[in-house]
């Protein structure tokens, strides 16, 4: 069991989770400061490990939807999460033992911690996902069977609506209207679940992962020493791979709506004279990344674009042109790269006619020439 | 040109007050004063000076314009803050994240603030989501009356789509204290409810020693018998009226820098380049581009608080002419810590006792200033690894702020100029324009005036393009009102961020237009 008690815990976790959102999952800067708020309030979230509950525990995430702009003009209301547990454990019949993060890129990261510091309830260090997908079915929960609902969304005027559907692709739709009909920016309850459940189907350990990060990085800039060092040393400590795929300048970047998505492309090129060109393509995340034509990382691998000097993470909504970046891809975790994942999050769900292949595969390719 | 109208720039510095004369694009007299406490004796001091080099032309003068950074400083610094109360319309929404979120805990502690939240707001589409609860700004209003505070911002979610809800707002408000200072949201930011709010709350802390210090200003030109219009420049180096920095203190705050780089641009007509302003205790290095500074794209900070204003992108270095120079174990270290405007008298060359750069300086030939006998003690070894050490911060900060590895023109303002004489790594050439030491005041001299808007279009019903266009009209019309030429009005940047998870197709769009004062350019 671990507490989150300081500011900079706090920093450190947005700074992580916005890394391992892979370009998506929104700025956590409004979960921050309303986590922030709780803790001046003299409370405190707590993390604890999954396998400390009991197989039969409940367990639910709570998370924000709808549009990240909008979220920087409504805000987050604490009566309204408040509500919106007990809405769910009467929705339920259960009392909540624990909560979890949806996904731990962005946002998602900070909503069960802040209602944590509220109701006392534990988050569980781990998510659904361990980096932000663009959708409701994407995440290992329902992959494995976790259905998001029947789910309970809630706005602060007291509207509820509970959503119930065959699968998660149809409560993808339903939310979506949803949303859009109570001003695109709701709160829910989904993913109800056991303890067992949680043990088998979470990416776990993401949430304290988040924290190391951004620690490496502030540590690292505090003490004036490499940051990207810093940060590969960490992130290669365990069995996943990271490397720097790149680094240059954006030198062209478009953004636009399709859908309700943020498609984009960012295209980088080296500071030195040379006609290498590096390709982002966006789709609320980092996609895949392509080194003069060729892959060099590609969904659900980690792609994370940071501030070339400060080692800051970005979104794909902060990138612009002009600026000086490094590109590190991160192995996805391990789960992930079953086939069994791989169907529903591999390349050919996001448009792309290739297969996946990891990143260390691809970069041995790339050194063998 | 003998019928030419003539204009004054001003810049009152922390430290110094300069003052430049212009016609056209010709520098005509100048002027450096030391900043007084009551700022206004040392304006009427410079401007005096630059009078007394060209006589008889005071009534000639068709416009003043002035950049300070007295606003920044008392911000920074704490120092003659109002007391503030902030009325947030926003509930059933945002409770979560009261105003003051994410503040400096000596800051709030300074501003010892009233908070309100009341009922009412909008969505991005505009509709409301709840009704405002004029009831509830009855009371708060009374309260904050009963409080004796004058000094109100008010924010309301969704403010740029529907400004009049923070308007009657206000207005409700002003019917109970009529005296009341109020600073609208909507007035001083974009999307973002919290940055936005923060824009608004710094403004109102600012506003009653805005009140002294534009009054003093007035008061100078006054009593200087000139009756030209006065203005002030904003931080991108556009122009609002005296009346405006009276009530918008905050959208002058980052002028110094600003105007610093656009006079730098004009003195050697460099379109592209890498700005250095050399003072006695910083190097501020920005890039020059299109005869703009490259502005900030991520959230900036001002006294620790952060607000989504666009800023100069400037990177400043410990480094100035007045830096001590100590060897610690073997190594030459210059800065960060400097002897400031003391240098007059704790410099080695003016007689005292602290080795600074400018010693050094003059020492290896760089400049003639002081009683260079005074450095005769000085190793040949010291003054060579000094000269090393500060060429390669100046390198290593150029370099950061350049777009890319090609070599870049750098342009050196600012009295510590004569710390490099060296070519630099990565630098084309190195200009020394005249007039340098008075670059911010031609940079104010020179300004435009400029329109924003920063709104979200929904490019479903009206295309993409003519949201756009729509948008650059909008700015247009903003700039022509606050006293731009028409003809002269061109768009110098647009932007657009997608409303992502929104099936409207909503896009946020900021265009700002800028144009030469209508008065000045016939």
């Amino acid at each position: 069991m671990q507490t989150i008690e300081s500011l900079e815990d706090i920093q450190d976790i947005a700074r992580g989770a916005v890394l391992l959102g892979t370009g998506g999952g929104g700025d956590p800067y409004i979960g921050e400061l309303f986590l922030q708020a709780q803790l001046k309030k003299g409370r405190k979230a707590t993390i604890i490990d999954v396998h400390s509950l009991k197989d039969d525990a409940f367990i639910v995430s709570i998370a924000g939807i709808g549009s990240p702009p909008v979220l920087l003009e409504h805000l987050v209301s604490e009566k309204l999460l408040v509500k919106l547990l007990a809405r769910a454990e009467s929705a339920y019949g259960r009392k909540i033992d624990a909560l979890i993060s949806a996904e731990i890129g962005g946002a998602n990261s900070m909503f069960p911690l802040a209602l944590s510091a509220i109701s006392g309830i534990p988050v569980i260090d781990g998510d659904g996902i361990g980096r932000a997908v663009p959708h409701i079915h994407m995440t290992t929960f329902s992959i494995f069977g976790v259905k998001a609902t029947p789910c309970v969304l809630m706005d602060e005027s007291g509207n509820v609506v509970t959503v119930d559907t065959i699968d998660d692709h149809t409560a993808e739709e339903v939310c979506r209207v949803v949303t859009g009909a109570l001003g695109a920016c709701l709160f829910a309850a989904l993913y109800p679940m056991s303890g067992k459940q949680a043990k088998d189907f979470a990416v776990l350990g993401t949430l304290l992962q988040a924290l190391q990060i951004g620690r490496r990085i502030r540590q690292a800039r505090v003490e004036s020493t490499n940051v990207f060092a810093a940060l590969l040393d960490y992130l290669n400590a365990g069995e996943r791979f990271a490397t720097i795929l790149f680094e240059g300048k954006i030198v062209d970047v478009s953004h636009e709506t399709r859908g309700g998505w943020h498609i984009g492309r960012a295209i980088l090129a080296r500071a030195i004279d040379s006609t290498d060109r590096f390709v982002i393509e966006i789709k609320n995340e980092f996609t895949i990344a392509r080194l003069n034509g060729r892959t060099v990382a590609i969904v659900p691998d980690l792609i994370c674009v940071l501030d070339a000097e400060s080692g800051e993470p970005l979104t794909g909504e902060m990138l612009h042109y002009g600026q000086r970046v490094r590109v590190l891809g991160y192995s996805a975790p391990p789960l992930l790269r079953g086939s069994q994942c791989l169907q529903v999050i591999g390349p050919r769900m996001f448009g792309f006619d290739e297969d996946f292949v990891p990143l260390e595969e691809l970069a041995q390719r790339q050194a063998g020439e | 040109m003998a019928q030419m109208g003539f204009r004054l720039g001003i810049d009152v510095g922390g430290t110094n007050t300069d003052a430049v004369l212009m016609s056209g694009r010709d520098v005509v007299s100048t002027a450096k004063r030391s900043t007084t406490m009551d700022v206004r004796d040392g304006v009427i001091e410079a401007v005096t000076a630059l009078f007394d080099q060209a006589p008889g032309i005071e009534g000639r003068v068709e416009a003043v314009m002035i950049g300070t950074t007295q606003f920044l400083n008392a911000f920074v610094q704490r120092r003659g803050l109002s007391r503030v109360a902030v009325i947030r319309v926003c509930l059933p929404k945002a409770d979560g994240v009261p105003p003051f979120s994410g503040w400096p805990e000596d800051l709030v502690c300074a501003l010892s603030p009233q908070i309100y939240m009341v009922g009412g707001g909008a969505f991005y589409s505009g509709k409301e989501y709840a009704p405002l609860d004029e009831a509830a700004i009855g009371r708060a209003a009374a309260d904050i009356r009963e409080q004796g505070l004058r000094s109100i911002a008010i924010s309301a979610s969704f403010a740029p789509m529907r400004p009049d809800i923070e308007e009657r707002t206000s207005a409700i408000v002003r019917s109970i204290i009529p005296n009341a200072q109020i600073t609208l949201s909507g007035q001083v930011g974009g999307i973002g409810l919290i940055d936005r709010e923060n824009a608004s709350l710094i403004n109102a802390s600012l506003c009653s020693l805005s009140g002294v210090v534009v009054q003093a200003l007035v008061a100078a030109f006054s009593e200087l018998k000139i009756r030209a219009p006065i203005y002030f420049s904003q931080n991108d180096g556009t122009l609002i009226s005296a009346e405006a920095a009276l009530q918008f203190p905050i959208l002058t705050c980052s002028a110094g820098a600003t105007n610093s780089l656009r006079g730098a641009a004009f003195l050697t007509g460099m379109d592209q380049a890498i700005v250095a302003d050399i003072g006695g205790t910083t190097t501020d290095i920005g890039f020059l581009a299109g005869g703009f500074p490259r502005e900030t794209t991520a959230a900036n900070y001002i006294g620790g608080v952060r607000t989504n204003f666009r800023m100069p992108d400037v990177l400043s270095i410990g480094l100035g002419g007045g830096s001590l120079v100590r060897v610690v174990g073997g190594n030459t270290i210059v800065g960060p810590e400097s002897v400031g405007f003391r240098i007059r008298s704790e410099a080695l060359i003016f007689g005292g006792s602290t080795l600074t750069a400018t010693d050094i300086a003059v020492r290896a030939g760089q400049a003639h200033i002081g009683d260079p006998k005074s450095l005769n003690s000085l190793s040949e070894s010291t003054v060579a690894a000094a000269i090393d050490v500060i060429h390669s911060a100046v390198e290593n900060a150029v370099d950061q702020m350049k777009p890319n590895s090609q070599a870049l023109a750098l342009v050196l303002v600012g009295g510590g100029n004569i710390l490099i004489s060296r070519p630099l790594r990565g630098v084309s050439q190195i200009l020394r324009p005249q007039y340098a030491e008075v670059a911010n005041a031609v940079g104010a001299a020179i300004a435009l005036v400029s329109g924003r808007v920063d709104k979200l279009y929904d490019v479903n019903v009206l295309g993409r393009e003519a949201a756009v266009a729509q948008a650059k009209v909008e700015a247009t019309r903003a700039a022509v009102e606050a006293g731009a030429d028409q003809e002269g009005v061109t768009i110098v940047d647009v932007m657009e961020m997608p409303m992502t998870h929104l099936r409207h197709g909503c896009v946020q769009i900021k265009v700002r237009a800028a144009g030469p004062l209508r008065l000045l350019s016939h």
